[in-house]
Parts: structure tokens; C-alpha cells; sequence
């Protein structure tokens, strides 16, 4: 079964809770520098003359046909069978950026260790019956673990 | 029952036999290298000389053994294929014998040129492109006292032999012809900010000359340049491009028909397939579509051959009964594109680089030395730049904030095929949110 962190705009505040999780479940060094896989920000925006505030939690989409794996010369990333999440092994990981330069949504980034880091979807609470840590801790229930 | 043949076993080859067998090719599929490793990446080559990563590492899709189990091939290795009859789609190999397929493909690389040495390497002169190209410069630097070395090439694989010298207090002298670094990607502001970056860790860079001819005596390389000048060091590494590797199909005999069609590349459609019909080619050996330009060009990048690869795999292993592969290519010999629309088809892409050296990260999209208005900005982030005429932009060049590359890429991608007039607020949210400046972003919507 394959599965996707669907994030539901509508609902969002952009608290950063999710963020906090998901910096707390991957211990994410914020004093060296590191950022937590998953951003919450907002932003104005101008819609039929209309200004709007948008809210927004943005992370991998850990996309069907994910670009970040076929760029890696390292062959750090591939899927999960089981979740379909794009994972990674970054024993190789050589820190080229190379994944970054191919995902269209900013997800990649190159951690303190010189590795790439990226949301994995929190994929052993997942493949142990447990939400991602950043949808079980959503108050509003804007980021939800759906299958694909 | 067919029988494929696939020469080189690289990235592009390596998708593509994979992507034969995920399409349901059962067929024998004949693999033809000329070494007798894995699949390589040239690219990994400069981190294993650095120390950064094991040999295997080199190997990114893991050993033959692995490759023969997970898809069924029958690999010669060590077996230089001498020629392709195209007509008779016949391999002839370098000891004479021949064996006739169904379709090829020609996945044959590319391979560093060296025109000062004027053969292959020797001594303390080295290249780097190959495994052994990184086993010999690794050895030396490990068994002999090198103090100083001369880079020809300001490139991507330039920098990073540059920065692994230097890493180990080797003095590092730099050497190009252009008159700048990266001299493909990178617009001359950006590069004035480079140069000066490179200058100040201790790296003599010597641009507008090239190498006229080089001296060995001894444990001393004398590099003459053509503006006169020389240069002593302990050993020279060339990394001055690569030339893509067409020789095995060029002057082909079709009897009634065009021969492969080359430029500086094998010349391939949005199916992979070059003039020939049933001769297919993909990765750093074939010229594909650029979507900035609209012609055919070498875009020699890893995911390009692995997306390359998976299109010809998958249009290899098609049903080409009456509805797909063509018996006769065009009259005018272009490449033909009559393959049937139900096959995946190569989008095209556009020049882009991204490299990460000392601590320093470059990011270049599209051609630099194309004329336009100039557009710069800097930020607590680095600075991005871009040569536009208002309505398109032709080059982007970004330092320091790689995260926002792939959208940026994206973005300019979507722009340049016409589905560009739509930014999601998430993304520009995102934009602002990484520091990028508000006139770049409007750049990019409109």
C-alpha cells in the first residue's frame, strides 16, 4: 500500500507544530544550523484584486515518479515497496546537491553532516500503524496520512 | 523470439536494460562494455580520489553480478564493439566476429579529450573521467609527495580536482582558455564573485590561456601556454571537456537508406531512436532535445541519460509490429517521430549544473553568453542573477541558496514550454520564504 502526506490548505494556520515534530522525531540540530523537513510559513497573495494571507506546511511530496532518485549519482535515493515513500540511504551521500537542483519543490536540503536530509515520511511509524509525527501532531488536521 | 543489444553500460544503459524488463521485453538482451567494472558514475570519480567515498561507491548501481540476476542480461565485458552495420543491424567486434540483433542501443558514453598530450595519459600527466583515471591519481597522491599541480580546465570537474589538491596543501594553479570559470554556465558577474572567492583560498588562476604543449622530465610537468608563459608543477591533470563517443556508428552503410545521423552527437528523436530505424541511442553519446533552443544538443548530466535510458528501454521493448517504429526514416534524414504516441517520449531539457565545492555552491540554467537586460540581487542567503529580455529569461546563475534551485529550474522550464503563467502561492510563498528577492520572483511569474 502506498501512501502520501496530503496537506489540506484551508485548514492550516501555519502554527509550526508540525515543524517542532517533526524536529523532535528526527532530533534536527537547529544550533548547527539544520532545518526540520518540514516548513511552515506563510504568504500574501493577490486574488481578483483581493489580498489574502496563505498558510502553508510544505515538505517532500514524495512524488510518484520522485526526479531527486534518478539524479542522484550516488544512488542514495529509492522508494519504499511498502509505503511508497521516497527514502533514502545516504551512506554514499556525497552531498552534490544534485537532488536539489531536481526537485521542483525545494524538499532536499544537505544537513550539518554534509548528507542530504529530507522528510522520509516518517516511514518505520508509518510501516509500525503510527501517523508520520508531523500529521499526529496537526491541530487542525491539515496534513493527513492518506493512502495513494 | 528478439534479441537487443546495449553498448556501454553507464547510466543510460543501465535504465534502459531496466526499463526493457519493466516493460515486459523477455527477450535476450546483450550487454557490450569495454571494462570490466560496473556501471560508473565519471561524476563520483573526483570523491573517491578525495577520500569521501570507497571505490564501490564509484559504482552506484552495484555489481554485475547483481545487474546479470536483477534483469537477465548476458554481458561481454572487456569487448569493444568495432562498429555498427546499421542496415544489417550487425555488431562488428574488435576481434572480428559479428552477431546480428534485432535493435541497439548505443549507449557508449563520452570520453575526456586531451589534445596536449596527444595520447592516452602517462606519467604524472592524468585525466579525469574513468575509474582508472581515478585509480591512477589516487595512487600517486598517495605514494608520492605531490606539492604542486596544474588543472587545465576551469569546469565542473575542474573545480573539484581543485578543491581535492588543495584539500591535501597541494598548490593548485588553474588553467583555461575561456575568460572565466565555468565558463558554460556561469555569467561573467557571478564568476568576477568566484574568481575572487577561489583566488582567496590560495588557487593561481590563469584564464584567456591555453596549453600549447607539455614537458615531462622526471617528477617535473612543464605545462607551456600559449600566451608564453610556463608552469612547473609535480603533476597536471586535464579536465578540459569530454567528446561524446559516435565513432562506432559514424560512416555506417545502409543500403538504401540514410546512415546514422551525427553532429557532435548521435542524433536521437523524442523516442531515443536515431535516423536509423531499430538503432537507438541515449546519455552522454547522443544529442537530444534542448527545449531552450529548440535543436538537438549533448546535455551531458547523470539524470538526463537515466531519463534517456528509460524512454529507449521502454520504446526498445514496445510492440513495433505496424503501430509503433517506423520502417523508413524521413526523407530529409532527420531522426524520425512517427513512433506511436502511446510511447513514453524525452521532454527535453536545458543546460544545468549544480556544484558544490570548498563551501561554496553554484547553481547555473540556460546559456550565460546569451545577450539580454541583466538582473542581480544579493541577500543573507547569496545572490541570484539572471539575463533576461522581459518576456523570456535565458540564463539564471544562484550562489549559495541551492535549495531553490529545482524550482527555479522548474519554473523557467514550465516558462520556456509555455506552461508557465501560473506560480502556486505555495511556491511563492516558498521563494520568499528562502530569501529569495521579490523582483526575481516576479521574473519568474511573468
Amino acid at each position: 500500500m502506498s501512501y502520501k502526506i496530503n496537506f489540506y490548505a484551508d485548514l492550516c494556520v501555519a502554527c509550526g507544530a508540525c515543524s517542532v515534530a517533526c524536529m523532535d522525531q528526527n532530533d534536527i540540530d537547529t544550533e548547527k544550523g539544520d532545518q526540520p523537513y518540514r516548513r511552515a510559513y506563510q504568504t500574501d497573495y493577490t486574488d481578483s484584486g483581493e489580498k489574502h494571507i496563505g498558510y502553508f506546511s510544505a515538505s517532500c511530496r514524495h512524488c510518484d515518479d520522485a526526479p531527486c532518485i534518478a539524479a542522484c549519482p550516488s544512488g542514495c535515493l529509492f522508494k519504499d515497496p511498502e509505503t511508497g515513500f521516497t527514502v533514502y540511504d545516504t551512506t554514499n551521500c556525497i552531498g552534490c546537491r544534485s537532488c536539489s537542483m531536481a526537485c521542483p519543490h525545494g524538499a532536499p536540503a544537505v544537513a550539518s553532516t554534509g548528507k542530504m536530509a529530507k522528510c522520509y515520511g516518517c516511514n518505520e511509524r508509518v510501516k509500525a500503524g503510527l501517523k508520520p509525527a508531523c500529521v499526529a501532531v496537526c491541530p487542525f488536521g491539515a496534513l493527513k496520512l492518506e493512502e495513494a | 523470439m528478439d534479441k537487443y543489444a546495449v553498448i556501454g553500460i553507464g547510466c543510460a544503459g543501465y535504465n534502459a536494460v531496466k526499463s526493457m524488463r519493466e516493460n515486459g521485453f523477455i527477450g535476450e538482451i546483450h550487454i557490450y562494455s569495454d571494462v570490466s567494472h560496473p556501471s560508473a558514475n565519471p561524476m563520483l570519480t573526483t570523491y573517491y580520489v578525495s577520500g569521501r567515498l570507497p571505490r564501490e561507491g564509484m559504482f552506484p548501481f552495484g555489481s554485475l553480478e547483481k545487474l546479470v540476476k536483477d534483469y537477465n542480461v548476458i554481458l561481454h565485458t572487456d569487448t569493444r564493439v568495432r562498429h555498427v552495420n546499421a542496415s544489417e543491424k550487425q555488431l562488428v567486434l574488435e576481434d572480428g566476429s559479428s552477431e546480428v540483433f534485432d535493435k541497439i542501443l548505443i549507449a557508449a558514453g563520452a570520453r575526456a579529450v586531451s589534445p596536449p598530450l596527444g595520447q592516452k595519459p602517462k606519467g604524472r600527466c592524468f585525466l579525469m573521467r574513468s575509474v582508472e583515471d581515478a585509480d591512477r591519481l589516487k595512487q600517486v597522491l598517495e605514494q608520492e609527495n605531490i606539492s604542486s599541480a596544474a588543472v587545465v580546465g576551469a569546469s565542473m570537474t575542474g573545480i573539484k580536482v581543485t578543491e581535492l589538491l588543495a584539500e591535501k596543501n597541494i598548490s593548485v594553479t588553474m588553467i583555461d582558455m575561456a575568460d572565466r570559470l565555468f565558463p558554460l554556465a556561469c555569467m561573467k558577474e557571478t564568476a568576477d564573485i568566484l574568481e575572487k572567492d577561489l583566488t582567496g583560498r590560495g588557487i593561481r588562476l590563469l584564464l584567456r590561456t591555453g596549453v600549447d604543449h607539455v614537458e615531462e622530465n622526471g617528477n617535473d610537468i612543464s605545462t607551456f601556454l600559449t600566451d608564453g608563459s610556463c608552469v612547473s608543477t609535480d603533476i597536471l591533470v586535464l579536465c578540459i571537456g569530454t567528446r561524446a563517443n559516435t565513432e562506432l556508428a559514424a560512416n555506417t552503410e545502409v543500403l538504401e537508406k540514410e546512415p546514422v545521423l551525427i553532429n557532435r552527437g548521435i542524433v536521437v528523436d523524442e523516442h531515443m531512436q536515431t535516423s536509423v530505424p531499430g538503432i537507438f541511442a541515449a546519455g552522454d553519446c547522443c544529442e537530444a532535445l534542448n527545449i531552450q533552443t529548440g535543436s538537438t544538443m549533448i546535455i551531458g548530466l547523470w539524470a538526463n541519460a537515466a531519463e534517456q535510458g528509460r524512454i529507449a528501454g521502454c520504446c526498445m521493448a514496445a510492440d513495433c509490429n505496424e503501430n509503433s517504429l517506423p520502417d523508413t526514416p524521413p526523407a530529409d534524414g532527420s531522426p524520425s517521430s512517427a513512433l506511436c504516441s502511446a510511447l513514453p517520449a524525452y521532454k527535453g531539457s536545458i543546460p544545468n549544473n549544480i556544484t558544490h565545492y570548498f563551501d561554496q555552491t553554484f547553481v547555473g540554467i540556460g546559456d550565460p553568453n546569451l545577450t539580454g537586460e541583466r538582473f542581480t540581487a544579493f541577500n543573507k542567503s547569496g545572490m541570484v542573477s539572471a539575463i533576461h529580455d522581459g518576456r523570456n529569461i535565458k540564463c539564471i546563475n544562484i550562489l549559495g541558496n541551492y535549495r531553490i534551485s529545482g524550482m527555479v529550474k522548474d519554473y523557467l522550464i514550465k516558462r520556456i514550454t509555455g506552461q508557465g503563467a501560473f506560480m502556486a502561492v505555495a511556491d511563492m510563498g516558498l521563494l520568499r520564504n528562502s530569501g529569495v528577492p521579490e523582483e526575481f520572483i516576479q521574473l519568474l511569474k511573468n
